[in-house]
């Protein structure tokens, strides 16, 4: 769901490029805030997996293929801003490196897919937790994926549509239609890797104790 | 949206795991995925180019620029299609994640 140059209006395209940056901007502001520094390699690593996985476009149905998105699996791993400082990144290797992406459809990239679908993946798994009272994980990830990928088919679709390319209902339909198919997918590798890269926070728990009242007579 | 510094862990019952070996897998499936499945992914449109088709919109697409060294993952110059695509691919993911190692670990200066 890369957006090419030339899909986007000019108007669309600077008003996407300047909230683009400022979104980019803020993104990596509380970045350094919220990303505690041992949790460096892995989110690298998340990011190049992001990169990788995004590769292998898997066929659909009807003569169309999707690819893994991978912001809902960043934001639940390392919140919603760092997924936004990771997704960006990865839009702007894919824009400059491989031409995949437009560079005047850069910002609206990042708005749909690194912006709403960070933040909708973030917000949606924990509202799905909460609703669950924190059991049944996967599905809480699932769900998480599914929604993130198909919110960002409405941003793209928008945009689109707000663009004179096609008119809103037909082009947001087409979007949400092919975008929940691929949503499956999304929702099982997201899944997967949420339940193998996560983990009971015990030990942290029992420091914690040991820190309030296990001090030493 | 989580106060602060836990934003990763469910109110502090889930974090990310601290199991090296995990890790290691995702960079073993990261190199596979770019280097050895890429050149094998679906050539068929994907949902936004199946859209820009459907609707008559995808002649709009334009080239803007031309500068970037391996357009359409392929590093140029290169016999066999599998390789220019596992290529770029492997080059891609080492960029992204030495690029995102480093401008992270500026950001997070601070230790907590």
């Amino acid at each position: 769901m890369h957006i090419p140059d030339g899909y986007l209006s000019m108007e669309v395209c600077a008003a996407t490029t300047a909230a683009g940056a400022a979104a980019a901007v803020c993104a990596l502001r509380r970045t350094r805030s919220e990303l505690a520094r041992p949790r460096v390699p892995a989110a690298a690593l998340t990011g190049a997996f992001i990169f990788a996985a995004q590769m292998l476009n898997f066929p659909i149905a009807g003569g169309t293929s999707g690819h893994f998105l991978g912001s809902a699996l960043a934001a639940i791993l390392f919140g919603p801003w760092a997924a936004a400082a990771i997704m960006t990144a990865v839009l702007i290797i894919q824009a400059v490196l491989f031409h995949d992406g437009g560079i005047t459809a850069l910002g609206a990239n990042i708005l749909c897919t690194a912006v709403i679908g960070s933040f909708v993946g973030h917000g949606s798994y924990r509202a799905a937790l909460r609703l669950m009272k924190g059991r049944l994980r996967a599905a809480a990830s699932f769900a998480a994926a599914w929604v993130s990928i198909v919110a960002a088919a409405c941003g793209v679709a928008l945009l689109l549509a707000l663009s004179g390319a096609a008119p809103l209902p037909a082009v947001l339909g087409a979007m949400v239609g092919w975008h929940a198919l691929i949503g499956i997918g999304e929702g099982l590798i997201t899944t997967a890797a949420v339940l193998c890269l996560t983990e009971r926070g015990v030990s942290r728990a029992i420091r914690e104790d040991a820190l309030r009242g296990g001090a030493p007579a | 949206m989580s106060g602060g510094r836990e934003s990763g862990g469910e109110r502090g019952e889930y974090r990310l795991t601290g199991n090296r070996r995990k890790w290691i897998v995702l960079a073993v499936l990261t190199l596979a995925a770019a280097g050895l499945l890429s050149p094998w992914a679906s050539d068929l449109p994907d949902g936004l180019e199946r859209v820009a088709g459907d609707l008559g919109f995808i002649d709009r697409e334009t080239a803007v620029h031309s500068f970037s060294p391996m357009p359409d993952y392929e590093v140029p110059g290169i016999r066999g299609e599998a390789a220019r695509t596992g290529l770029a691919g492997l080059i891609g993911s080492g960029v992204l994640g030495a690029v995102l190692w480093c401008a992270l670990r500026a950001l997070a200066k601070k230790e907590r």
